[in-house]
């Protein structure tokens, strides 16, 4: 940076400073520390000057004079910036019929002091500058990254595959490497982007090195690995014989290196730098939290999920002959909603609506739900009622808000003869609509304690029967489309069928 | 050596641009709204020119719409600054040719890649079409 600075310096001001405070046309001359030349370019035995004071002078403080061969005598100070620091010389050449009494070598002395305390001071300014514009340009260089990286993770809100990539993506193109990468091996995850200058030819052997043995290597170390070189050391343990430059930083999680992002160069691209190396630090730090907050997500899902298991086999034990009718349910309802090209958002809540539509037969005595034979009216009333402890039981739950009325409601009658509060027609929720279908199905073809579970004919036929008194003719109509292709669920579930 | 000009009325991004720029060999003006780059544009036309959006006086999208209807055959690029959650917002520069976005916060190594491919391919094919 030192001779970047001083190649910037205007000089030729320095120059008339000195001709005005000497009173003469002095022969001012800058060094670099090797000897090199930085002004008064214009005299033909400038670069021999240069070398001389170079090999002559060690730094050493004040004003030296130098004869130098041919009879040219040089006046030399150093431009020390501290101590054993110095930016190389500011000289001054004796004209032949130059003055020396003491008292004019005095008044030179004091002219050179003041010159170069100005010169150290201005590249000391403009050193600071370019320091402050780099710190500068880094900081904004990590801003914006953090900024891209909050902007896709908005963007691709609960999708972490995809909000991961598109990341990855512009990270790519904005620090402009061939291949950036995160893998987490412990978890099986590894996802990559590339904006490639060339041809990478064996890239999925690169991402399994990735997981492989970079990521054991850099988890040991504990820190930022950068390999430009092809002779480094480290080479013969990673990346063996892969002509690559890497930088691969840990991201931790609890104090643990739990995965690696890594940036690929082909070996034509620059080196790595260090602000390089920053950036794919910052981003490691980010992805870092983001890739907890996605598991987190996933295990609270998975948690979700149990706790509904659970709940269904509380249900289920109660009555083994209902083993299984959730599940089936479930799928059935799922099946009408795809098929209805309901969104996202509301599949998830009929998925567990429809999952949990029985809960409240854990409020129903064993006696009445197992009772092989006919219920009498008081038994019946027991049973009328478990939609309505179903949604007793789920409300607590606020994350199933949404999915609750189907499962209060699957019970109702399309003529307005159901229960629990006898809704009629479109009043019934569309959820509870999609899971009275499937549940119907699901009871005729399933066995009973008083009864084997009857053909996928039957219940068709009786599906057909009650359409526009109990059920929707719309659903029925969109669940006749579904079993038509003979879907696999008709053996999985072992349903019975007619002979043809 | 070539010549950038920076509109944007906040002086700080207006000088780190003009330092980081300097430093990678460009020569660089400054004009704090899109009306002083107008008249400096007139007087002498840059090899690209980055601006920012909100500046008083005069907006950097009506000084880029202002700069399409007065000189149909600019050859420079701009470089037109805008937050990263303005996307929606940049429907109007469909009219004017040769500009791209640059999301804040600014990378400068980004307008540092994007600036050296247009002006080398500017130079590139000065050269051909002198051969």
């Amino acid at each position: 940076m030192a001779s970047n600075v001083l190649r910037d310096i205007d000089f030729a001001r320095y120059q008339r400073w000195l001709n005005r405070a000497i009173g003469a046309d002095a022969a001012f001359m800058i060094f670099g520390p090797d000897g090199e030349t930085f002004w008064g370019e214009g005299r033909s035995d400038t670069p021999a000057t240069g070398r001389a004071i170079a090999a002559a002078s060690v730094g050493a403080p004040g004003l030296r004079r130098l004869d130098i061969d041919g009879g040219r005598t040089v006046l030399h100070r150093s431009l020390g910036i501290a101590n054993d620091i110095s930016l190389g010389w500011a000289a001054l050449a004796l004209a032949p019929d130059q003055e020396t009494t003491t008292a004019r070598l005095d008044e030179i002395a004091d002219a050179m002091d003041d010159l170069v305390a100005g010169i150290v001071d201005e590249y000391r300014q403009r050193a600071e500058l370019e320091l402050m514009t780099e710190e500068l340009g880094s900081r904004y260089e990590e801003l914006h990254l953090i900024y891209a990286i909050d902007q896709h993770v908005q963007n691709h809100a609960g999708d972490y595959e995809s909000a991961f990539r598109s990341l990855l993506q512009s990270t790519a193109e904005h620090l402009n490497v061939d291949v950036v990468a995160f893998v987490r091996p412990e978890k099986g995850v590894s996802l990559h982007a590339t904006s490639l200058s060339k041809e990478i030819h064996n890239l999925d052997l690169v991402l399994v090195e990735m997981r492989g043995d970079l990521f054991r290597f850099v988890q040991s170390l504990r820190e930022t690995i950068v390999l430009n070189a092809d002779d480094d050391p480290r080479r013969t343990y990673i990346f063996t014989d892969m002509p690559y430059k890497v930088i691969a930083c840990p991201v931790r999680s609890d104090q643990r290196v739990d995965s690696l992002v890594v940036l690929l160069n082909h070996k034509h691209k620059p080196d790595f730098t260090n602000s390089d190396r920053k950036l794919a630090e910052v981003m490691a730090n980010q992805l870092s939290s983001l890739s907890n907050t996605y598991l987190l997500l996933d295990s609270m899902g998975e948690f979700n999920h149990q706790m509904a298991t659970a709940l269904i086999e509380a249900v289920e034990a109660k009555d083994p002959y209902t083993r299984g009718h959730s599940e089936r349910v479930n799928l059935l309802s799922m099946e009408i909603g795809r098929t209805m090209g309901l969104v996202p958002a509301e599949l998830d809540d009929l998925h567990w609506g429809s999952l949990l539509h029985d809960v409240g037969k854990i409020g129903i005595p064993d006696a009445v739900l197992c009772k092989p034979s006919k219920l009498t009216k008081d038994e019946y009333a027991f049973i009328m009622v478990h939609p309505e402890r179903s949604y007793e039981i789920l409300r607590h739950i606020r994350q199933l808000k949404n999915a609750i009325p189907g499962a209060r409601h699957h019970q109702e009658k399309f003529d307005g003869t159901g229960y629990p509060h006898g809704l009629k027609g479109e009043r019934i929720p569309l959820h509870a609509r999609i899971m009275a279908v499937a549940d119907t199905y699901d009871s005729i073809t399933s066995s009973r304690a008083y009864r084997a579970g009857r053909s996928h004919e039957a219940a068709m036929a009786e599906i057909e029967r009650v359409t526009g008194t109990q059920l929707d003719p719309a659903i029925v109509a969109i669940f006749r489309d579904i079993v038509a292709p003979e879907p696999e669920w008709l053996q999985r579930f072992k349903i019975r069928r007619e002979k043809a | 050596m070539k010549r950038i000009l920076i509109v944007d009325d906040e002086p700080h991004m207006a000088r780190v641009l003009r330092l980081y720029l300097e430093r990678a060999g460009y020569a660089v003006t400054t004009s704090t709204n899109g009306r002083e780059a107008l008249a400096a544009i007139h007087s002498a036309a840059p090899d690209a020119m980055v601006t920012d959006i909100q500046m008083p006086l005069m907006t950097g999208k009506e000084l880029c719409l202002t700069l399409a209807a007065e000189m149909p055959d600019r050859r420079f690029p701009i470089f037109v600054m805008t937050s990263m959650t303005d996307r929606e917002h940049r429907e109007w520069a469909g009219t004017v040719d040769n500009l791209d976005f640059l999301e804040k916060p600014l990378s400068m190594r980004m307008l540092a890649q994007k600036l050296e491919k247009c002006l080398d391919r500017d130079a590139n094919e000065g050269s051909a079409g002198n051969g």
